[in-house]
This record gives C-alpha cells, structure tokens and sequence, in this order.
C-alpha cells in the first residue's frame, strides 16, 4: 500500500487500535478452552472466515472510495485548470479584438476613400477600373479573414466565459427534436439520416439555452464526421435517480483510442483550418458540468462516435453559479 | 401578473403586422420593428421582455442585431426565428446567448408557450418590465 489508507494502516479498519482483534482472539481462545478441540477448531476456522470477509469487505468499500475521491479531485483539477485556460483565452481574444475592431474600420475607410477612383472609372479610364476592382477584392479578402478571426476570438471568449445556468422545468425531448429539425435539412443533402429514438422522460429542471448549444454542437460533429453520408442515432432515455441520459451516436469513422482523452481539450481538432477551431468539446463539457452532469464520448473501432449527456434531475452548478445579470451571450 | 412585453422585429412588413395581431389577442403586449437598427432604437425608450427576431434581414441580420441586444440588454430574451434555418446560424445565435431558434413556420400554439418560457427565464436572472 502505498500510503496510510491501507487495510492495515493506521486508518485502516484492521488497525492496531481496531477492538476487532482481541474481540475474534478473545473468542478463538474462548472456545478451545471450554468446548474441547473440535468445535473450539471450528469456532476457531469460523472466527478466521470472519475476518477475511470483513477484510475484504472494507477492502472493497475503501478502494471505491479511493477511486471515487480520485475521479472527484480529477476534475477539480481540471475545473481549475480549464478555468486558467479561459482566461488566458479570454485575455488574448480581448487583445485580439482591439486591433481587429481597427482593422475593420480601416477597411472601411479605403472602401469610401475610392469613391474619386470610382468617379474617374465612370469617365471611362480603365486604368481606374483595373485599380478598383483589385482594391475592391482585396478590402473584400481582409473583411473575410477578419470575420474569421473574430469568429475564433467569439469561441474563446465563449469558452471562457463561466458558465451560469439558469435552471427552467423543461421537455428535454422536444428541446432535442428542435435541434435535430434544425439539423436535418442539411444532413439530408449530405445523404444523412437522423434517426429518433425518443425515450419517456421525467420533467427535469435545466438550462435550455445551454443545454440546446451542447446538443446542436453534437450534431454539428457527427455531420461533419459523415461528409460521405451515413446515419445519426439521437437517443434519450430516463436513467437511475431521476437523471436523464441523451445520446448522439454516428456511423462515421470514430475516434483513434489515441485521441479519446484529448477530444475535450481546448484547441483540439483533426480538422482543416477554417473547419473547426476544437472549442465546440471543451465548450459543451464546460456546460454540461456547470448543469450537474456529465459528457462522456466512446468509439468503438469502425463503429462511429458516441456522445452521451447525462443530467440531473435538477440543474445545480458547483459553485459556477454567479449573481445577477448571469445571461449574456459572449459576443464582446 | 403583468402582460409580457414582446418586440417582434421582421423586414417583412406584413408578417410583423399578422404577429402582432395575432399575439395580442392572445395576451401579450407586442411592438414591431421593421428592421434591427429600428429595434435597438425602441429598446432605448421601451421595457421589452422578450425579442422574436428573424434572422434573415437585409442591412443588419438578425445575428449582428442578437448580438448588440445582449450586449446593451443582457436579461432581455431573444428568440430568434428563421425559414432557412442553417446549423451555423444556429450554433451562433445560441452561442451568442439566443434563448431560443425557431423554424418557420411555427404553430402559433408553440410558439406563444416559448415566449412564456423567455418570459419566464427573464424574470430569474433578474429582469423583467414588470417589476
Ligand atoms: N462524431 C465524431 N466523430 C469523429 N470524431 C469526432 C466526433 N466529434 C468530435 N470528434 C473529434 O473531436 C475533435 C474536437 O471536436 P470539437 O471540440 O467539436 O472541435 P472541432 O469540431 O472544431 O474540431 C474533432 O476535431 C474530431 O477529431
Ligand atoms: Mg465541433
């Protein structure tokens, strides 16, 4: 054992201290002086039975809770972690906007400053309409690119931004049919078929909003994983205690094992530049446990990605919760 | 309880006109706004409690008007309302802080239950024209 929690440690229930010890000896020594060799043998083999199964017993008991306080400080560690990274996230995307808000009006301004060039174009130069139409496309390419950017420093500072439910009694299954409806469209053009697996679910109290954006970014994924066509399963089904569990399932190509315990990371993505910018994971797990719940990914080998939420009965943010104006989107 | 204060804003002139016709028989209180720039002006001098905004508007789109309503009035509840509905809209505007993404055309039934809900959330998070 490499530490004091051990069966025999000081905590142990086996220790030194523990009153087990001359309590089983007491009755060992006991019954082999009053009851003649045989039975005391056998109270003797009984008393032994005894202490192993209630070895192994705590034995048990101890090393769920060891493996329980693991998991808990495993996330606190990440809570904070992720909590670091927004705002370092949030610092740099700040910086960022500054100089693209100047940008953007920069671009602007030569847009207007090329009205004279335009008027001499209308007098017939064609110098004038070569010079434009260079000019023209060029403000237009750094408008895109600045959207582009902006669109990255939106998600980071959404990524940073604590997450503050405000907890409503919903209908989960037509929250999650609002989102596949909105979906569908586009995966039918890409040969895509969802397929609905609704199950009966107790009314739970959660986040809409949030809990719509974690969805929609589920689905988003196993579009994107199903460019060649194929099928999406959205199940929802009551689990134990009053949770409920929603599942995104695809037949795409999965996850590599490699990647199954970086998926969530910020700034993780197997796709091209402008594809994805690997926020849409960590954003959607940040959510779901600022609701009390959980989101776990599998992949089976050839056998596409899995997504499931599960969530509380009743929404309760650890501590992520904030006073007051708690609702705005991250646009700024 | 007061009446809920809605804002719809269409560049549709007609569909603004039938929504608030509609919508007030049954209940609510409804301004109309032709266009984003319109209905940030309004939201200036008027308590609202809840925006159905279309996304699709020449000028100043529905998203770019999303954005500066949570910005100027972050309790206000915006549902955003389309007939194109696309994933990247979507993702957007809920990312943007959308309380909610309708497809056209809606069930009026429906809809005036997701208002009540954008009501409803208006009034936890400390808002609302009433109080
Ligand atoms: N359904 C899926 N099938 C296969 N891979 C997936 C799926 N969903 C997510 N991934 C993997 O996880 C990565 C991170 O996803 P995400 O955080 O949404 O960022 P992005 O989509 O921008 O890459 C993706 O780049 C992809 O490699
Ligand atoms: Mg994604």
């Amino acid at each position: 054992m490499p530490d004091g929690g051990g069966l025999l440690g000081p905590s142990g229930p086996l220790a030194a201290r523990s009153p087990v010890w001359p309590l089983l000896l007491g009755l060992a020594a006991l019954a082999a002086a009053t009851a003649g060799p045989w039975p005391g043998l056998i109270l003797a083999l009984a008393a032994g039975f005894v202490l192993w199964w209630a070895s192994r017993r705590s034995a048990g008991a101890l090393r769920r809770a060891r493996e329980e306080s693991c998991e808990l400080s495993e996330q606190l560690i990440q809570s904070q972690k992720m909590a670091a990274l927004g705002e370092l996230a949030a610092g740099i995307a700040h910086e960022i906007n500054n100089p693209l808000g100047i940008i953007t009006q920069e671009a602007e301004l030569l847009g207007l400053a090329l009205e004279p060039v335009e008027a001499a174009q209308r007098d017939g130069s064609p110098l004038a309409a070569a010079f434009l139409a260079e000019l023209r496309d060029g403000i237009g390419e750094i408008m895109r690119q600045v959207n582009r950017c902006s669109d990255i420093t939106h998600k980071m500072l959404n990524f940073a931004r604590k997450v503050a439910p405000v907890c409503q009694p919903s209908d989960v299954n037509r929250l999650v049919e609002d989102m596949v409806a909105l979906v569908e469209r586009e995966a039918t053009k890409q040969d895509t078929r969802i397929v609905r697996m609704y199950g009966e679910l107790p009314r739970v109290t959660t986040d809409p909003p949030l809990l719509r954006q974690v969805v929609l970014n589920l689905l988003n994924n196993a579009m994107q994983a199903l460019e060649r066509g194929g099928m999406i399963f959205v199940t929802t089904r009551a689990a134990e205690d009053g949770q409920i569990a929603i599942e995104v399932r695809d037949t795409g190509p999965g996850i590599p094992a490699a990647h199954l315990d970086k998926i969530f990371n910020p700034f993780f993505t197997t796709k091209a530049p402008g594809m994805g910018t690997g926020l849409g994971l960590a954003i959607s797990q940040r959510i779901v446990v600022g609701l009390g719940g959980t989101l776990t990914a599998q992949s089976l080998p050839d056998a596409g990605a899995a997504f499931v939420i599960r969530l509380p009965a009743t929404c309760g943010g650890e501590g992520e919760r904030r006073h007051g104006a708690a609702d705005q989107g991250t646009g700024h | 309880m007061s009446e809920i204060k809605v804002l719809v804003v269409d560049d549709e002139s007609d569909f603004v006109e039938l929504f608030i016709k509609r919508f007030t028989r049954r209940g609510f209180s409804v301004l109309g706004a032709g266009g984003g720039a319109e209905a940030l002006t309004l939201l200036k001098g008027v308590a609202v409690d809840v925006v159905v905004l279309d996304v699709k508007m020449p000028g100043m789109d529905g998203l770019e008007t999303l954005k500066e309503i949570k910005k100027r009035h972050p309790t206000v509840q915006v549902i955003l309302l389309t007939g194109h509905g696309s994933v990247k809209s979507g993702i957007e505007g809920m990312s943007y802080g959308a309380y909610d993404y309708v497809l056209k055309p809606f069930s009026l039934d429906d809809l005036v239950e997701r208002i009540q809900s954008a009501y409803h959330r208006r009034a936890l998070v400390g808002g609302g024209s009433g109080a």
